[in-house]
């Protein structure tokens, strides 16, 4: 069997701040098959947008190692390693250069690497343009001058245009519009078909991730608190927190009221973390032993559950 | 019973920019009105009309626009500033930037009450408090001598709600509450809303693109597109027939949890919003509309599907449609 297209193996991250030690990851390993969707649900500060930068190695671990395509990411040239994996990010606001066109936007990275002549990168940017629904009129304006949906085609392009293999997305619908959203979703996924992509597809809108993931990682103060394929893990959620997660999503069904969470008011807070199960303090079934030993991994078929009580 | 919010005919333009073109909604005590559609469609420029907050150089004109029966239109500012973030409150979209850096959470919402109503510190004191614990804010003491950049979003957005209830108003217009919070949180303040809406019988006039929050919190649902409100319903009635083919798209491009179907694509609606300048004749949505023909350039009929169901379409209603 050919290596998994991401392999992260028991990574560890911390950050100093002013009022000590931040962790943002706390070891967390998981795999990726090549082709696949796995997608990264969490609140804000779990460490999701961390995991993302660790695995597209703009950020190196203090301790574990991350794998891409079966090569530690840390060893690897900047060059090979943008041919390998690209981001899409949350913002096309502020990751696109506003004094840039979008061409030279799109071509930035064959341009980077330096070996590609000036016809080449010409026919590729247009190719790419063409892919994500842009018109060549399109390739001479400014950022500014684009919508919301047009900005996150180019940043898109943009992460295309190296033929990646692997592409990291965080959040990338979540400054956009329902109706324009439906409109990226669509075309990552016709994008990964085509091109036999593997995503790692960071969001924390659940549906938006039922929709786009095959499988499911719920991320809590650091730690992959569950995992499981899609079906399974949105079907029979085992974590109280997947279960808050997924009783806290608004569906449009009129009638229905906003439900009670039971989460109460304690807020986590990665400077500070609890003894025992790091979500006892919220979590609504919490018994003694929480609050003083750390739950094992409960596993299943494609993952499984941290918690004493699934 | 009489509405608190009255508002006929609302137009709004910048230049030679139409961004709110003629529309009308009411407000009743206890009624929460959701005011629904995609970014540029002129819904925070109607709330900042009705507060009177809009940037200078903008032409705000209405038929009618009153708040329990008196006009607002001729009021002088003075009076305006009388009832702003009093009877008549206002949550806006980013606690980050609509809270002061420079001043404490306790400075900033005894102000109101002191200016208002002319408190004492020590009574505003503990108004502030008070509210701050019912917007679920633990330790409420020790916040009212924070500064804003020592909360989380989330409390920001609460310490923003409890802001707005300090002088008890009748009428509260929310901006996206919700939008900036993760979603465990968006329900509880959601409840919170709920709640205090129920105890207190105020009136919301509530503002968002997401319609999984229109389905469960709203009474009444208008859907505005490009300045103009297209559809106005009671909630239910909006969600089983919609008439209008920009509401129908708008349900089609919302992932619904478990009704996914993970190889077929997400409806959407192709295009993007045209900007209206002055002379715009017809529907304003014909370009993106499966449905548009030679005559939606000219005129946008005004129909009924319902006693209490209106929409801007030449198309019959859902409901005729689907029996037909």
């Amino acid at each position: 069997m050919s290596a998994p297209a991401i392999e992260v193996l028991q990574v560890h991250k911390t950050f100093a701040t002013g009022g000590g030690r931040v962790v943002a990851v706390d070891d967390v390993s998981f795999a990726i098959p090549a082709g696949g969707v796995l997608g990264v649900v969490g609140e804000s500060g779990c460490g999701k947008s961390t995991m993302a930068r660790l695995i597209l190695g703009l950020l190196a671990p203090d301790s574990g190692e991350v794998k891409v395509e079966g090569q530690a990411v840390s060893g690897m040239d900047r060059k090979a390693r943008a041919r390998l994996i690209q981001p899409v990010f949350q913002d096309p606001f502020s990751s696109l250069n506003p004094l840039a066109r979008v061409k030279d936007i799109v071509a930035m990275p064959l341009v980077a690497q330096g070996t590609f002549g000036r016809a080449e990168i010409g026919r590729r940017v247009d190719e790419l343009l063409a892919r994500v629904g842009l018109s060549a009129e399109m390739g001479r304006r400014l950022p500014a001058e684009l919508s919301g949906g047009q900005r996150q085609r180019v940043a898109i392009a943009r992460a295309l245009v190296l033929r990646p293999r692997i592409v990291v997305c965080d959040e990338p619908t979540s400054a956009l519009d329902v109706s324009v959203q439906a409109q990226i979703l669509n075309l990552l996924a016709e994008l990964r078909r085509d091109l036999g992509l593997t995503y790692l597809f960071i969001s924390h809108n659940l549906a938006v991730v039922e929709h786009v993931a095959s499988e499911v990682a719920v991320m809590y103060l650091g730690r992959i608190v569950e995992r499981g394929s899609t079906d399974a893990l949105f079907a029979r959620p085992e974590h109280p927190y997947t279960k808050a997660l997924l009783a806290s999503v608004l569906t449009p069904e009129p009638g229905l009221g906003v439900p009670d969470v039971g989460l109460g008011d304690a807020l986590p807070d990665p400077a500070n973390m609890p003894p025992g199960c790091r979500f006892h303090p919220r979590c609504p079934v919490a018994e003694a032993r929480c609050a003083s030993e750390s739950p094992p991994l409960r596993k299943r078929a494609n993952g499984g559950a941290e918690c004493w009580l699934a | 019973m009489s509405p608190l919010l009255e508002i006929e005919n609302l137009r709004v333009e910048f230049g030679r920019t139409s961004a709110v073109r003629g529309i009308s909604l009411k407000v009743a005590p206890g009624e929460t009105h959701c005011l629904v559609g995609e970014s540029g469609c002129g819904k925070s420029v109607t709330s900042l009309a009705v507060m009177n907050l809009l940037a200078r150089g903008a032409q705000r004109r209405a038929d009618r626009l009153a708040f329990k029966g008196e006009d607002l239109l001729g009021l002088p500012e003075r009076a305006m500033a009388r009832l702003r973030g009093n009877a008549m409150a206002m949550i806006f979209q980013e606690p980050m930037t609509s809270l002061n850096p420079a001043y404490t959470i306790g400075s900033q919402m005894t102000e109101v009450l002191r200016r208002h109503k002319g408190a004492s510190q020590r009574v505003a004191t503990e108004r502030a408090a008070d509210l701050l614990a019912r917007v679920g804010i633990t330790a409420p003491g020790m916040r009212l001598g924070q500064f804003p950049h020592q909360l989380s979003g989330g409390l920001r957005q609460r310490v923003m709600i409890a802001m707005a209830l300090m002088c008890d108003p009748q009428l509260l217009i929310a901006d996206e509450p919700t939008t900036a919070l993760d979603v465990t949180v968006q329900a509880q303040i959601l409840r919170l809303l709920a709640g205090l809406q129920r105890d207190l019988g105020l009136g919301l006039l509530l503002i968002t693109h997401d319609l999984g929050i229109v389905a469960r919190v709203a009474t009444r649902v208008s859907v505005m597109y490009a300045g103009e409100i297209v559809e106005s319903a009671p909630t239910a009635e909006l969600f089983a027939n919609p008439s209008h083919p920009y509401t129908q798209g708008l349900l089609r491009c919302v992932p619904v949890p478990g009704k996914v179907r993970r190889d077929e694509p997400l409806g959407s609606i192709p295009g993007t919003v045209p900007r209206i300048g002055a002379g715009f004749t017809g529907c304003a949505f014909r370009d993106r509309c499966d449905f548009a023909d030679a005559s939606c350039a000219v005129a946008v009929p005004h129909q009924r599907a319902g006693a209490t169901h209106d929409y801007l379409c030449r198309l019959a209603p859902q409901s005729a449609r689907t029996a037909a």
